[in-house]
């Protein structure tokens, strides 16, 4: 495992052209991480959950029964990162416990980045990571609906988005995440790209050797990948594990709509400009005539608006009677 | 030097009333634009910092909203009966061209005229239709996922619309048409501004002075 460290920006929400490559070859880019978490060796132990918070010291929330083994119901703006518990009954008397580590997938196409009005308050790094800055969140909150995993949390007492940020303070400075060192069984594993899909790629084949027919490497396509991927046994559970089979950028097919919009939008409001513009030189300020004129002209209009219609009275021209 | 009732020249175009109601309106209309420009235009998020930043931008342009559409339903109530189409606007409508090249109809208009009635209506319209179109982008919790972008796809378009009115009504009323700005702000419009434009109009009012 080796990541260049430092930090290149790859994208910022709401700021046109964004890139901050400089170096003379583009295809020497950083190294994309990913983080993999391999189902099949997660006993439910919730070692990430506690890392998260200790890491990141978030808020402990309380917590109480509902009939899962699952610490909290949902992630919150201070619960990052949460183990999901599923029963599913299967066919012949037979159950499937599912367990998954939910946290943010860090999209290659974040749909919380697109949807963002707030320059930089979500930022994608080149290494992958998408992270939040919430010195410059507004709290619209449109994060929220643009992602496909329903991971972003507002908080109602900043008035501001949270979500997992990957530890990015410690891949920085060469440290796997929080959740990955405290994984005892190496179901979370962190390294590049290339190496946990390497690494996720064998394991599904040895899955499949040992029976589980669906197992998948999750990595949609639809998201252009993850940097959270998941080695799922039963793959053809996605939907029961809480993962949608083909996740896209929230209200996606509106984005283009949109930003045909917007460029519509600022080339018509250029132009009733520069329009507007044109017309006054062309044609000039329009004063009314002197006063015994003006007034003259308004008799005879009179005179033939009560031609037209009779009964009417003086003054009643161009109004409803 | 004082002035008295009595010295005051021309004709009453706007009562206090239709005033407050019209400035209610433009202000709160204006602030809407720019912050809008903002939220919509990552080219133009520098108005953020402007009006106070992103957060303040976010917190007050929903509340502004609501003013502004109640203004334009307290407008709707005090113009109603002006505003009500009949038949003379057909034939202003037809007499169009030769009112944009010579900034004056050959109808005899009443008290407004087919196009202000047109961007009245088109004010109320709007207005109601940005408030439903942007109350889920103020609670997101409303709807999910695709319903808030198509709500903000409408809130944007109808937005543009309304920028491309608002254009031609300041256009209009300020560099096009002098004399029509102290009908909006001192109330009264000269003699020959009134006979000129609403002729029909001013009758009314000079018979109702005689």
């Amino acid at each position: 495992m080796s990541t260049e460290l430092g930090l290149a920006v790859k994208r910022r929400s709401a700021t046109p052209s964004s890139g901050t490559n400089i170096r003379r070859d583009h295809s020497i880019k950083q190294v994309e991480v990913s983080k993999l978490v391999d189902i099949d060796l997660c006993i439910g132990c919730k070692a990430c959950e506690v890392a998260c918070k200790e890491w990141n010291d978030l808020e402990v929330e309380e917590t109480h029964n509902f009939g899962s083994y699952q610490s909290h119901e949902d992630l919150t703006a201070s619960t990052w990162d949460l183990m999901r518990f599923n029963e599913v009954e299967l066919e012949g008397n037979d159950i499937a416990w599912l367990i998954r580590k939910d946290s943010c997938l860090h999209c290659e196409e974040p749909g919380c980045l697109l949807a963002c009005p707030a320059p930089g308050a979500v930022v994608q790094y080149e290494n992958g990571i998408v992270d939040f800055d919430q010195d410059n969140c507004i709290g619209c909150q449109y994060c929220v609906s643009g992602c496909p995993f329903d991971i972003p949390r507002f908080d109602s007492r900043t008035k501001k988005v949270y979500k997992c940020t990957m530890c990015v303070d410690r891949v920085t400075n060469g440290l796997e995440p929080a959740c990955v060192k405290a994984c005892p069984t190496g179901s979370i594993r962190f390294g590049t790209k290339e190496d946990m899909t390497i690494y996720g790629e064998e394991k599904v084949s040895k899955l499949k050797a040992r029976g589980f027919d669906d197992a998948v490497l999750y990595d949609p396509e639809g998201v252009k990948g993850l940097h959270m991927m998941y080695v799922v046994p039963r793959g053809e559970m996605l939907e029961e594990y809480g993962l949608p089979n083909e996740p896209t950028v929230r209200g996606a097919s509106f984005f283009p709509v949109m930003s045909g919009l917007r460029k519509l939008g600022s080339l018509a409001t250029w132009a009733g400009l520069f329009g507007a513009g044109l017309f006054f030189l062309r044609t000039g300020r329009r004063f009314p005539p002197p006063e015994d004129e003006a007034l003259a002209s308004a008799r005879e209009k009179g005179r033939e608006t009560d031609m037209r219609s009779p009964g009417e009275t003086d003054g009643k021209g161009g109004e409803r009677s | 030097v004082s002035v008295r009732p009595e010295q005051e020249s021309g004709v009453l175009r706007y009562s206090l009333l239709e005033r407050v109601v019209h400035w209610l309106v433009a202000i709160a209309f204006i602030y809407l634009m720019l912050s809008g420009f903002a939220l919509g235009y990552p080219r133009a998020t520098w108005l953020y910092d402007v009006l106070g930043g992103g957060q303040t931008v976010r917190f007050v342009h929903p509340i502004v909203g609501v003013a502004f559409t109640l203004g334009v339903v307290l407008m709707l109530v005090v113009w109603l009966r002006d505003m009500a189409f009949d038949g003379s606007d057909r034939a202003w409508a037809r007499d169009l061209p030769s009112y944009v090249r010579e900034g004056h109809s050959r109808v005899d208009v009443g008290r407004f005229n087919a196009g202000q009635k047109g961007y009245f209506w088109f004010s109320v319209a709007t207005g109601v239709l940005l408030l439903v179109s942007g109350l889920p982008l103020w609670f997101p919790g409303l709807m999910t996922g695709g319903w808030n972008q198509l709500a903000r796809l409408v809130h944007h378009a109808l937005f543009l619309l309304t920028v491309g009115g608002f254009i031609i009504h300041v256009y209009m009323s300020t560099v096009m048409l002098p004399g029509t700005m102290p009908g909006m702000t001192g109330g009264r419009v000269t003699r020959a501004w009134a006979a000129w434009h609403h002729p029909g109009w001013f009758r009314k009012q000079e018979a109702g002075r005689n």
